[in-house]
């Protein structure tokens, strides 16, 4: 090899490696949650945000190869960055959150600077064209008392992502309040204390059929499932949109409640500590997100930007036949006082939500002794101890079921709680901590044990999930537990928390096969346990 | 020569060479920092005022936002200055701490409405809004009775709009622009009279129920402007802000303004108030930041690129340089806020 072609070969290998270093996934160890690395640059911008903004991440990834500078996008629920915020978010440079309440109601020692709104999308109803149809949704103006109605008659169910985790459920959430409180001008607290706002709240998310932490979720949810409707950004509606259409089969059709409509206002605002090159980038950045160009980017999205609306160029993004007029003045309900949305959240997630039917799947065979075992008593009791659960939003609904299976080769022991008062949560916490670890692994055994319970119940009235709490590591045959899954016919998801020296393949395997997902209990319990909860 | 003469002249020389050096050297630029009202944001961050601070009085100004009457409260660690929108702000800060070392009044600017054409239009239907000379004004007393009455969008032929007719502000008991539009209305509910401790009891009830209707309320004018102008007429039919956001808007965004600059109005309330921009030093640093931003180039700054008044209230100002339709030259009809004393009862009667 002569010279020159040497050092062109080392070049191309050079250009290889930089580029496999664009969209690095890493794990940090503070936040626990994953995060995805943008470019290679000397200056960091470490960015908490909305999963909703993983779509944006091909032009983050544009700017980053122009621009010497790295970015890393963490995506957590709004209710999450708000924590984080008033934990001072020691993470994070900058925050970008669905909508500006989070920011004002998490930035308290007033470290945010520089916000401003990136992109809007309302939350909407999407709905299946024929279904729509079929219940005279098309071309009318439609209220909540008309959603709920279509509920009640069991016509309707739809898929939406939890009210205490991501902003797109909270948003809906409020809409729903307020119009089934009878459009006051804004929510009040005694609002919420009323009885038959009790009721009819409980009615319409008993037509929840599926819920998911996050907005991004629920749309690959929705694609990868058979639903009907889902309550989403009307971004996100428009891309799931995109694809049902590329596939051949019937898009959504969009309805905007007009007593009880949400808008996301996407804002990015810098968290100040005083880094000047910092925050030179931060505001280039932004600068970038704000130009004429990346905006239109954001308009082929779905989402609406700027002053004066859509550009004459993307108008067919936003197509007519799905429901959607962007000449058509949006006007949402006010968003309540801090403490009113803290005590409907709390509303949602204690009372009002579709009871939880959650078989929690213990491992106590061998492997798990020790370090393990001790990891799984402590997430119980996260969970079960009610104040210790209430302060992550987290707390048990009465009427909810919980059952733990404790298991090594065989069936150790189970147990059923129903209701689950926080006298029967205790015990139940106190049952597990007495028990010790010893023997093979069978969690297909465990599993199936599941399903032999939730065949008992109308499952029509709950959010049903099995979550196995192990290190991975299993003999027993899958097959078994497919056969059994298919014969129930029913969508339940079986979520992995896993502990331990944990290997995450079998359970990939499971998640995948049930719409569901692996978490990592080790770095990020309260995370994990957020996650999975978000999802029933 | 003897040794000890040569020693002498290289003493001299070493001694003359060092002080050349910090004579032609540039003076080091002093860094201090403090918390900022928002809406002042584009003006600390203009490079102009950037440049003319560090060339000519070595500063550099750094800042954190926080709400006027938030700052006062806030962790002064470190902190050389406080630049609220009020004076509330300097009485709280007196009441609350003492005596600052120095406050002066550095901008001014009016409490003004901001909406879009077809809202103006329709108000100005209804005998709430009027037109005279090209620039709108609110009639502050029928609107509150509007407002009182329940009055909603679509009675005033807007069923676009939800809900009734209302005026978004800031939170008043956080943030000047909030705090003193609280004070117009309970002035307005007043028969038009400044509100003192006595009578403003008379009007809390009223008052209470007009910013209970508005729910969330942010913390920030800067953030509730940006809002205005993204999000459109549905969310924000009209806010309540100062004066300057718009032409510093106008001014820095030429293009965007020339697109969206016939629907963005202002209507300026009758009567309304005055928006004192004063800065309390916390320290000598702080003392002197005082000084330099009364330079006049730096004041001539504030006013043509970010639309602060910057002589006495009432001044003749040139004000078509910015484009912005309907700016007065010249704002009468100003008001005094109530005082202290009474702007403290109505915000613990708000904060409940």
């Amino acid at each position: 090899m002569s010279k020159k072609t040497f050092i062109s070969v080392l070049l191309i290998l050079l250009l290889l490696l930089s580029a496999c270093s664009v969209g690095r996934k890493s794990d940090n160890k503070n936040s626990g949650s994953k995060q995805n690395i943008f470019g290679t640059g000397g200056t960091r911008i470490r960015i908490v945000s909305g999963s909703e903004n993983k779509e944006l991440e091909p032009i983050i990834e544009q700017y980053c190869k122009k621009n010497k500078v790295t970015i890393e996008m963490t995506y957590m629920g709004s209710v999450d960055i708000m924590r984080q915020l008033q934990g001072g978010a020691a993470d994070f440079d900058a925050v970008w959150p669905a909508s500006s309440i989070w920011i004002s109601m998490g930035d308290t020692d007033f470290k945010v600077k520089h916000t401003e709104s990136t992109s809007l999308s309302p939350i909407v109803f999407g709905i299946k064209k024929s279904l729509a149809e079929s219940m005279g949704f098309v071309g009318k103006e439609v209220s909540i008392n008309d959603i709920m109605s279509k509920i009640s008659s069991g016509e309707l169910k739809f898929c939406m992502t939890s009210a205490t985790q991501s902003n797109s459920g909270a948003g809906a959430y409020l809409g729903f309040l307020s119009g089934l409180s009878g459009n006051p001008e804004v929510l009040t607290k005694e609002d919420l204390q009323k009885q038959q706002l009790k009721e009819d709240i409980t009615n319409l998310l008993s037509g929840v059929d599926r819920s998911s932490g996050s907005s991004e979720w629920l749309k690959t949810l929705f694609l990868n499932g058979d639903y009907d409707s889902m309550v989403n950004y009307e971004s996100l509606i428009i891309t799931t949109n995109q694809e049902l259409t590329a596939r051949g089969e019937e898009p959504l059709y969009l309805i905007y409640p007009y007593d009880g409509l949400s808008i996301s206002d996407s804002p990015l605002g810098y968290i100040d500590r005083g880094d000047k090159k910092k925050e030179e980038a931060f505001l280039d950045f932004q600068a970038y997100l704000l130009s004429e160009e990346v905006q239109s980017e954001l308009q082929k999205l779905g989402r609406r930007t700027g002053y004066e609306g859509v550009f004459e160029e993307n108008k067919g993004v936003f197509k007519k036949e799905w429901g959607i007029d962007t000449d058509r003045i949006l006007s949402p309900i006010k968003l309540p006082t801090a403490d009113v949305i803290m005590e409907a959240l709390n509303l949602y997630q204690g009372e009002f939500r579709k009871p939880s039917l959650s078989i929690y799947c213990l491992d106590f065979s061998g492997s798990m002794k020790g370090k393990g075992e001790r990891e799984v008593k402590e997430a119980m009791d996260l969970i079960l101890d009610q104040e210790k659960a209430k302060e992550l939003l987290l707390q048990a609904n009465p009427s909810e079921v919980n059952q733990v299976i404790f298991f090594n080769s065989n069936i150790i022991d189970s147990v059923i709680i129903d209701p689950s008062t926080e006298e029967a949560l205790n015990e139940l916490n106190e049952r597990i901590k007495n028990q010790s670890a010893g023997g093979g692994t069978d969690m297909y055994r465990a599993m199936l044990e599941g399903l032999i319970t939730l065949e008992s119940y109308d499952l029509n009235n709950y959010n049903p999930a099995i979550i196995l709490l192990t290190d991975g590591e299993s003999g027993g045959r899958f097959d078994y537990f497919k056969t059994a899954y298919e014969e129930l016919g029913q969508d339940i998801p079986v979520f992995s928390i896993m502990f331990g020296d944990a290997n995450p393949e079998q359970l990939e395997e499971i998640a995948e096969y049930t719409g569901a997902r692996v978490f990592d209990g080790r770095e990020n319990l309260a995370g994990a346990f957020r996650s999975v909860k978000g999802y029933n | 020569m003897k040794p000890k003469w040569i020693g002498l002249i290289i003493l001299i020389v070493a001694m003359a060479a060092v002080l050349g050096y910090f004579l032609i050297a540039p003076k080091p630029v002093d860094k201090i920092n403090g918390y900022l009202g928002g809406e002042k944001i584009g003006l600390f961050e203009d490079e102009n005022f950037k440049k003319e601070m560090a060339k000519k009085f070595s500063l550099e100004v750094n800042y954190r936002k926080a709400g006027s009457l938030d700052m006062v409260k806030a962790d002064k660690d470190g902190m050389s200055y406080l630049f609220p929108a009020s004076q509330t702000a300097l009485e709280l800060y007196k009441e609350e701490i003492g005596s600052p070392k120095r406050s002066e009044i550095i901008l001014n600017t009016p409490l003004v409405i901001y909406s879009h054409a077809m809202v103006r239009d329709s108000l100005q239907k209804d005998g709430i809004v009027y037109e005279s000379n090209g620039s709108y004004f609110m009639d502050m007393e029928k609107f509150v009775t509007a407002v009182k009455e329940g009055k909603t969008w679509a009675d005033i032929g807007l069923p676009q709009l939800y809900g009734s007719i209302l005026v978004k502000t800031t939170d008043p008991t956080k943030s000047n622009s909030g705090n003193m539009f609280a004070g117009l209305v309970a002035n307005a509910m007043n028969g038009g009279r400044v509100v003192d401790s006595m009578s403003v009891h008379k009007v809390l009830p009223d008052l209470k129920d007009f910013f209970k209707k508005m729910g969330y309320m942010d913390t920030s004018s800067a953030d509730l402007f940006d809002q205005f102008l993204k999000i459109g007429v549905g969310s924000y039919p009209m806010i309540a802000a100062y004066e300057n956001q718009i032409l510093e808007f106008a001014v820095t965004n030429p293009d965007v303004w020339e697109k969206v600059g016939d629907d963005l109005c202002i209507i300026y309330p009758t009567p309304t108030v005055y928006s004192s921009h004063v800065m309390i030093a916390l320290d000598d640093k702080g003392d002197y930041a005082i000084d330099a931003l009364m330079d006049p180039v730096i004041q001539d700054i504030a006013w043509k690129d970010h639309g602060f008044r910057t002589g006495i209230s009432g001044n003749q100002e040139e004000t078509d340089v910015f484009g912005v339709n309907g700016v007065l030259s010249q704002v009468t009809g100003v008001m005094p806020m109530p005082d202290f004393r009474t702007m403290d009862i109505i915000v613990k009667e708000l904060s409940n």
